[in-house]
């Protein structure tokens, strides 16, 4: 397994935002974790990228623990998350939030071959290189922060709720771009609250409800789950 | 007419050096989130590097100027690892230990210098002539100075990684953590170059103002008035306030006196928080 979840527990003061979480990311395809608001998706991936402390649990990545390392190691071993709600850098332009995605590389020429290879797929990025980047829409935010996410040539990529608050025809946009990276084998773990969506992309699938895995399997065995259908598919 | 263009010239030099001041403090508030209160000491610390190394021992005014921006720099980096990265959680703990510093700063001054005035002989009398205005060379020196080093710092923040860095960090820090953006280094940073760009404004005015261990008071009230102008967290906004608050400041002083000048200053403050209370070139609350 690339990533693996043991056991890992969260706490926001006395209470536990995570209880003894285990999951694993095998080195392709796309993993997607679904739940209700507050079950503990994002929490997860905050923990995953050091954002969030462990009280207990491991995390590990290529075979080496990575929890209690600063976020900015765990970029570096290639983990990169595109966090709830984009967060780009509203008074950068477009080219500057993609650079910064590509801090921690150094070879020029490889950061301006990302930035071509960035800039092909989403070609509307291109056009509005020198904009600010609070001037854009929403979806074109979210590639913004995906964008950045891909110029630090990852390993892995965490997606938080990239669906959120966009229309369905850039939602349909989304899910091709998510296909798409996890086809150029970059294993993709994509939180959604849009279990449709999540479960038709992904190959596995968990369920969190109140900060432990409440089930787990191959995404279109859940998709045909009775309790994930009544709960999380509208019926 | 005359009296006009030579308050003019007068403010462009007030406004340079102060730009320097108030630029370095919202640069630190804005990466650190904290209110460096003892940032006019630091100010106080370039002037006394220039009493010293100039006054006393005879360096080269210039060698002992850039001398006063890499001490302050490093004071400020001091600064950060002793006071502000222990309590990164608590801006206003920072805020509070700032006081505490500015006092030892203060202090510490007294001991080695006394409380009275410095002397700095200025490094050259001589004085041009700009379409009848009279600017002397030191004050010249002084907008030069500023000009080049905001020109640098503005290079330094748009083309630079370590520039966008910087940016992104002040703009969302832990967005800026997830693409591998390490605060504490982003926070070293800021401090030195905030720290130092105050620390060259001391140092270049030293000959200018007659450097007393207490002359941060009256630099840290006005760089206040300006950063809130200007819109805590932007540094355009900083220049163009000082720039603004300087030529207001300087005129009121000529034409009625220095006390009504610091009330208009105030009171100029007072109305653009009340017409945009995020200053003029704040950014709205971020989520």
């Amino acid at each position: 397994m690339l990533l693996e979840l043991r056991d890992i527990e969260v706490r926001y003061q006395k209470v536990a935002a995570l209880k003894g979480v285990s999951m694993a990311v095998p080195a392709g395809g796309i993993v997607t974790i679904i739940g209700a608001n507050g079950a503990g998706k994002t929490t997860t991936l905050r923990a995953i990228s050091g954002l969030e402390r462990l009280t207990r649990g491991e995390i590990r990545f290529d075979d080496a623990r990575i929890d209690g390392l600063a976020p900015e190691e765990i970029v570096r071993r290639g983990i990169a998350h595109v966090p709830e709600g984009r967060r780009v850098f509203p008074d950068l332009t477009v080219e500057e939030n993609l650079r910064t995605g590509a801090f921690l590389r150094r070879d020029k020429a490889e950061i301006r071959a990302s930035l071509a290879d960035v800039f092909d797929r989403f070609p509307r990025l291109a056009q509005r290189r020198r904009q600010w980047a609070r001037s854009m829409s929403g979806g074109e935010q979210q590639m913004l922060a995906i964008g950045r996410a891909l110029m630090s040539a990852p390993r892995v990529l965490l997606l938080d709720e990239p669906s959120m608050g966009l229309s369905p025809v850039m939602v349909q946009e989304i899910a091709r771009i998510v296909t798409d990276i996890s086809g150029r084998g970059i294993p993709v773990v994509l939180v959604e609250q849009n279990a449709e969506m999540a479960l038709l992309l992904a190959q596995y699938a968990y369920v969190l409800e109140t900060g432990s895995v409440a089930l787990e399997g191959p995404a279109n065995d859940l998709h045909e789950d009775d309790h994930v259908r009544r709960a999380y598919l509208g019926g | 007419m005359d009296l006009l263009w030579q308050t003019a010239v007068n403010a462009m030099y007030a406004a340079s050096y102060m730009s320097l001041i108030a630029v370095g403090l919202v640069m630190i508030f804005g990466v650190m989130g904290v209110i460096n209160f003892a940032h006019g000491e630091l100010y106080m610390l370039g002037a006394y590097c220039v009493v010293f190394l100039y006054a006393q021992e005879n360096f080269p005014f210039l060698l002992a100027a850039a001398a006063g921006l890499v001490f302050v720099g490093l004071v400020g980096l001091f600064m950060e690892r002793a006071m502000f990265r222990p309590l990164r959680d608590n801006p206003l703990s920072g805020l509070i230990a700032s006081i505490g510093f500015l006092l030892i700063l203060q202090t510490l001054v007294v001991l080695g210098f006394g409380r009275r005035m410095g002397h700095v002989p200025p490094p050259t009398q001589e004085k041009l002539e700009v379409f009848g205005a009279v600017l002397t060379h030191q004050r010249l020196l002084v907008i030069v100075a500023a000009i080049l080093l905001l020109a640098a710092l503005w290079a330094f923040l748009k083309r630079t990684r370590f520039g966008w860095a910087l940016r992104a960090c002040a703009q969302d820090a832990e967005a800026a953590a997830l693409q591998g953006i390490s605060m504490t280094q982003t926070a070293r940073i800021a401090m030195f170059i905030g720290a130092g760009l105050a620390g060259i404004a001391g140092a270049l005015t030293a000959p200018l103002v007659s450097p007393t261990p207490y002359i941060g008071h009256s630099v840290i009230v006005t760089a206040f008035i300006i950063i809130i102008v200007g819109g805590i967290g932007s540094l355009e906004g900083a220049v163009i306030a000082a720039v603004l608050y300087a030529f207001v400041h300087t005129f009121v002083t000529t034409f009625f006196d220095g006390v009504i000048a610091n009330i208009v200053g105030l009171a100029l403050m007072l109305a653009v928080l009340v017409v945009r209370p995020t200053g003029l070139f704040g950014a709205k609350e971020r989520a």
